[in-house]
């Protein structure tokens, strides 16, 4: 049987298809699904063996990034999805989905809330950041050892949550990915490296059975090496970039 | 029944819209200015009562983590 | 507006007419609307006027580059014809698919991909409005590839602003301070591609005095075509759908507005602000609806609105059509017929079809949550009938409305000015340097490029900043899933050299275009021209346009490089006088693997260092010389026998993978250039001036500042190769990389340079 995720958009997404491609050529397909045929009920989650939420502008970002998209999945299909996630199902929410996954309330997960608010320089930036991979359980970074590269493009990444759920998140490892600086260690907020003021450097979060993902940084922006800013220095054009693993490690977990 | 709802950054949270918006009257010469904030209003019309809208702002139009919400009545 | 019209009055009457109604057409147009509708035994009415008006507009009929030119004793009938198109008529090579006609330019690609390119300008809404006319000039240009059928995958900006640090007394009541139009179109051009999700890869922005009230702001956009779903037939009997956003009041004369001077008491009502979300969910149907094989042809609604895009179909197909305005969704009730007509609100497509895909067609755009409504129908014949709820507002002959040719007539006439070289010499050169590093022109980009998505596609494979964010020449994109062939998109633009001949400056930027994209392997190149103007009903403008015209032609020939678009913008004028004269040129080439890509950045230490092209006494309108606070007299001039022959050579270099790095030399010349490959690879470089190949005695500080054209710094990893490639072409090795972060300049055993690379970075960095 082939394994089957859903790629969901909504009006103003954007990044779906090099999504798509980027799961659909290790082995799964991948079907780009507007919310709208999930809310007519053609289509339900629960025919999908993992669920991607990537980039955009869902909705234009309207009332704030990713809250349309966020309540509509939060308050019409809350149950499925906190079903489809405790079957223990992958999902993996990039940059605009990071916000869906926070407003709908999939992440940090066990009631908590966070918020993805407005960078700390006020405006959109595009730049590639050094990430740090924390100790977690999280299945998408299995294997990643040494700091990774990504690209970021956000106008509203700067991960806020109370301190006592800060601690929480931190005892259960759902930290993921911090910026660093250039040599490995977390950010400490300084600019650049850390690029929208995020707490404690956050990038990357995951819930705590590890199977609920989120990420500002844009992982297949980083598929193939001949995407990173300095390919050009060495000669391995050709190899896998830094992004692929996530998807590999997906891919690799729905096979299980 | 019209409604306006305004939804701004909670106390602690850096309003950094409302930083660079400082920095940049600053800029233009106005001096005098010591403290600018941002906030985004929304005009609500419909049969609605105050909880409604508070309902609104529970469910989608605030973030509690960062954003407060106040709610005054348009005559 | 409502009643007819009777154009049965003298000379005056007609002129007060064109006036009151705003149409902006000449006494001789509407003579010709006089007898017309005399020979028709009635009256007009508004809407007539109106779509004669816009259909008439210099916007849309291109009336001075179309018309006649009295030049230097003789008469050039068409511009464009006999200079810029003739380049690609005499080419006419094989791999242009459709130019000058349709929306956007069109050339082969890989099997059935081809690719399209637009650059169009939205100046004076952006000079109003600067957030929402700079967003909307971007989701116009993106509309012009939908209109081809086409994909879009990047955008290009090149914007020119006057000083930011313009005295605000100075600036006339009314007019906006450069810095607040910078801020705000820089963020209308993020703001909208962006959103749209297509990534901002190349551009550049420029500064000068002559722009402050009247900034420039050229928005362009690249497409993937499938030649097989390529259509554009129209017949009697088929649809046509107006798709996307609801149609108001927003825009309405906008394109005869194009053709009048910029003056204060102008009303907003010209400008908008766009929905790039709206745009996007069209984009969706438009490519879904191809992919689908549906319609039959396809275009944008742009200046003038409904009444251009139907009027052009109607041509395309050489029939009539029944267009029921009441059927347009809209924003405002009670809009008048003339209004709908000629709104130019965003987001809106028109898809023509046979009866029989109509149905498809409205579902996919269901599907995309786009509303979308047939608002006419091609009928036989030659007449337009345009109608309100069963009323007949207005009929217009077809073959009149674009058969009508009233040539307009300009005399171009050289200004007398004088130039003369000045005596500058630099005591200091690297205080120079790092001053020149700061200029507003040379100075990075960076805190601007930074808030556009360049990355998103993933298909940028070279990016707007290489290396350690060093500038890069030109983007290379990998738009195909399973192709290693890559586009290479650039431009070129010399505001500075316009000053002291257009000649000169649109040779050198066409020059500057194909270097850059040579630089990082592009070949096989095609260009657009975008020329921004003063009035040119100004003899001495009209002069400047004619020259760089003329080098268009003789430039682009011995290069081989076909234009494929282009488009003007006349009139940049304000009350503050004309802009200097500015043509733009973008290059789009292609590369058949982008794993040969070369950025600009040095890579290794110990490799050498080769200058390719000569260098002469060429700082006429240089930044070193306008650092000096002088202009000068000699321009920098192309040899472009000589240059393509070096181009050819550096294409065989980087092919056989000797060339490491690569950038051209442009505003600042060798220095900077050199501080900049320096900088973005975290390298120091040693350079002989001795080494350098020259034509004439050159002192020391126009051997490091020349503009001289057709340059490059090298790094090679096998001289030996490279050299083979170069071989019959004026180049020298004149240094090597290192590993000591200095830029280390000599003239022989002279020391002229030796600065921290940091420090060079830290100027650049903070001078805008």
């Amino acid at each position: 049987m082939a394994y089957k995720v859903c790629i969901i958009r909504a009006p103003g997404t954007n990044c779906d298809r090099e999504t798509a491609l980027c799961i659909g050529s290790l082995g799964i397909e991948a079907e780009v699904v507007h919310v709208k045929r999930i809310m007519d009920g053609q289509t339900h989650f629960s025919d999908f063996d993992g669920l991607i939420i990537p980039g955009g502008f869902s909705f234009g970002d309207h009332v704030r990034a990713g809250a349309l998209l966020g309540k509509i999945l939060k308050e019409r299909f809350g149950d499925e999805l906190v079903q489809f996630s405790a079957d223990g199902k992958p999902i993996l929410g990039i940059c605009n989905g990071f916000q869906v996954l926070v407003e709908c309330g999939l992440l940090p997960g066990r009631g908590a809330l966070g918020a993805l608010t407005t960078n700390l320089s006020s405006h959109f930036e595009c730049r590639w950041v050094d990430l740090k991979v924390e100790e977690s359980d999280c299945i998408f970074t299995r294997g990643l050892r040494r700091g990774i590269r990504l690209p970021v493009a956000h106008g509203e990444g700067r991960f806020l949550v109370t301190e006592g759920e800060l601690q929480e998140m931190t005892e259960a490892n759902q930290l993921v990915f911090r910026y660093a600086l250039e040599k490995g260690e977390a950010a400490g907020g300084s600019y650049p490296e850390n690029p929208n003021g995020s707490v404690e450097d956050i990038a990357g979060i995951c819930n705590k059975a590890g199977n609920v993902f989120g990420l500002m940084p844009h992982p297949e922006r980083a598929f193939y090496r001949f995407m990173h800013p300095r390919w050009t220095k060495s000669d391995d054009a050709d190899s896998w970039g830094d992004g692929y693993k996530i998807f590999k490690n997906m891919a690799e977990y729905i096979r299980r | 029944m019209k409604w306006e709802v305004r939804i701004s950054y909670k106390k602690g949270v850096l309003d950094s819209e409302g930083e660079s918006t400082l920095s940049g009257l600053k800029t233009l010469g106005f001096n005098n200015v010591d403290n600018v904030k941002a906030a985004k209003v929304y005009l609500i019309e419909g049969n609605l009562t105050r909880r409604d809208v508070e309902e609104m702002c529970e469910r989608l139009l605030a973030n509690p983590v960062s954003q407060d919400y106040s709610i005054s009545e348009v005559k | 507006m409502a009643g007819p019209i009777s154009l049965d009055v003298d000379d005056t009457g007609l002129i007060a007419i064109s006036r009151d109604m705003q149409l902006s057409l000449s006494l001789e147009e509407m003579k010709a609307l006089k007898s017309h509708y005399h020979a028709l035994g009635r009256s007009a009415t508004g809407i007539e006027l109106e779509t004669f008006a816009q259909t008439w507009s210099e916007h849309c009929c291109h009336k001075t580059f179309r018309g006649e030119v009295e030049f230097e004793g003789r008469t050039i009938s068409n511009l464009l014809k006999t200079t810029i198109a003739k380049v690609t008529a005499d080419l006419n090579p094989d791999w242009c698919f459709s130019v000058f006609e349709d929306n956007a330019g069109i050339v082969d690609f890989d099997g059935d991909t081809a690719i399209a390119f637009k650059v169009e300008t939205h100046n004076h809404p952006s000079a109003l409005e600067p957030f929402g006319g700079a967003a909307t000039g971007v989701g116009g240009v993106i509309r012009d590839i939908l209109g081809v059928w086409g994909e879009p995958i990047a955008n290009t900006d090149v914007l020119c602003f006057g000083p930011l640090d313009y005295p605000y007394k100075r600036l006339p009541a009314g007019m906006k301070h450069p810095s607040f139009i910078y801020k705000y179109v820089t963020a209308g051009i993020g703001h909208y591609g962006n959103n749209m999700g297509i990534p901002t890869v190349n551009g550049a922005i420029y500064f000068d005095e002559s722009y402050v009230g009247n900034p420039l702001v050229y928005c362009g956009t690249v497409g993937l075509v499938k030649k097989s779903r390529y259509k554009r037939v129209i017949k009697p009997g088929f649809s046509m759908i107006l798709a996307g956003g609801k149609t108001g009041r927003d825009g309405i004369h906008g394109v005869t507005f194009a053709s009048v001077d910029l003056s204060t008491e102008q009303e907003r009502s010209v400008v908008q602000i766009g929905d790039p979300i709206e745009e996007e969910k069209v984009r969706r149907a438009v490519i879904e609806i191809r992919d689908q094989g549906l319609g039959s042809a396809i275009t944008d609604l742009g200046g003038g609105g409904l009444s251009s895009a139907i009027g052009e179909m109607t041509e395309l197909g050489g029939c009539g059509a029944d267009v029921h305005l009441e059927r347009v969704p809209l924003k405002h009730p009670g809009m008048l017929p003339w209004e709908i007509w000629t709104s130019e609100s965003q987001e809106r497509m028109l898809v023509c079809a046979p009866v029989d895909d109509v149905e498809a067609i409205l579902g996919v755009f269901a599907d995309e949550e786009v509303e979308a409504v047939v608002v006419a129908e091609f009928t036989e014949g030659e007449s337009l009938r345009l109608m309100h709820t069963d009323t007949v507002v207005g009929e217009i002959n077809v073959p009149f409305l674009f058969g009508t040719n009233i040539r307009t007539l300009r005399v171009a006439t050289q200004p007398e000015r004088s130039f003369s070289e000045p005596s500058v010499r630099s005591t200091d050169p690297g205080a120079d340097l790092r001053a020149l590093l700061a200029m507003p022109n040379i100075a990075s980009k960076e805190n601007v490029v930074r808030t556009y998505d360049h990355e998103v596609k993933a298909q940028t494979v070279l990016k707007p900043l290489q290396g350690l964010d060093g500038p890069g020449d030109a983007a290379v994109l990998k738009p195909l899933f399973d192709s290693y062939k890559g586009v290479v998109i650039s431009n070129g633009m010399n505001p500075e050299y316009g000053k002291i001949d257009p000649y000169h400056m649109a040779a050198c930027a066409i020059d500057e275009a194909i270097r850059n994209n040579i630089a990082v392997g592009g070949r096989r190149i095609a260009l657009l021209d975008n020329f921004c103007w003063g009035n040119p009903e100004r003899p001495d403008r009209m002069w400047g346009l004619v020259r760089a015209s003329q080098a268009c032609y003789d430039v682009a020939l011995e290069f081989e490089t076909p234009f494929i678009s282009g488009k003007d913008s006349l009139y940049n004028e304000t009350e503050l006088g004309p802009i200097t004269p500015t043509l733009l040129i973008s290059a789009l080439g292609v590369m058949p693997d982008i794993r040969r890509a070369v950025s600009m950045d040095l890579k290794e230490t110990g490799n050498k260092i080769f200058i390719v092209g000569a260098t002469k006494d060429e700082l006429g309108g240089s930044h070193f010389y306008k650092l000096k606070g002088s202009l000068g007299k000699n321009v920098p001039k192309v040899n472009a026998r000589e240059a393509k022959a070096s181009f050819d050579a550096l294409t065989k270099a980087i092919d056989s993978g000797c060339v490491r790095s690569c950038h051209d030399l442009s505003e600042g010349g060798l220095a900077v250039a050199a501080s900049e490959t320096s900088f973005a690879g975290g390298l120091g470089i040693e350079l002989d001036l001795d080494k350098i190949p020259r034509k004439g005695e050159l002192s020391t500080e126009k051997l490091l500042f020349s503009e001289s054209q057709s340059r490059f710094l090298v790094e090679t990893c096998d001289s030996a190769a490279f050299e083979k490639a170069m071989a019959g072409t004026v180049f020298s090795e004149i240094g090597r990389v290192t590993g000591d972060k200095r830029l280390r300049i000599t003239a022989g055993t002279a020391t002229v340079l030796n600065i921290d690379i940091n420090r060079l970075k830290g100027s650049w960095k903070n001078g805008l």
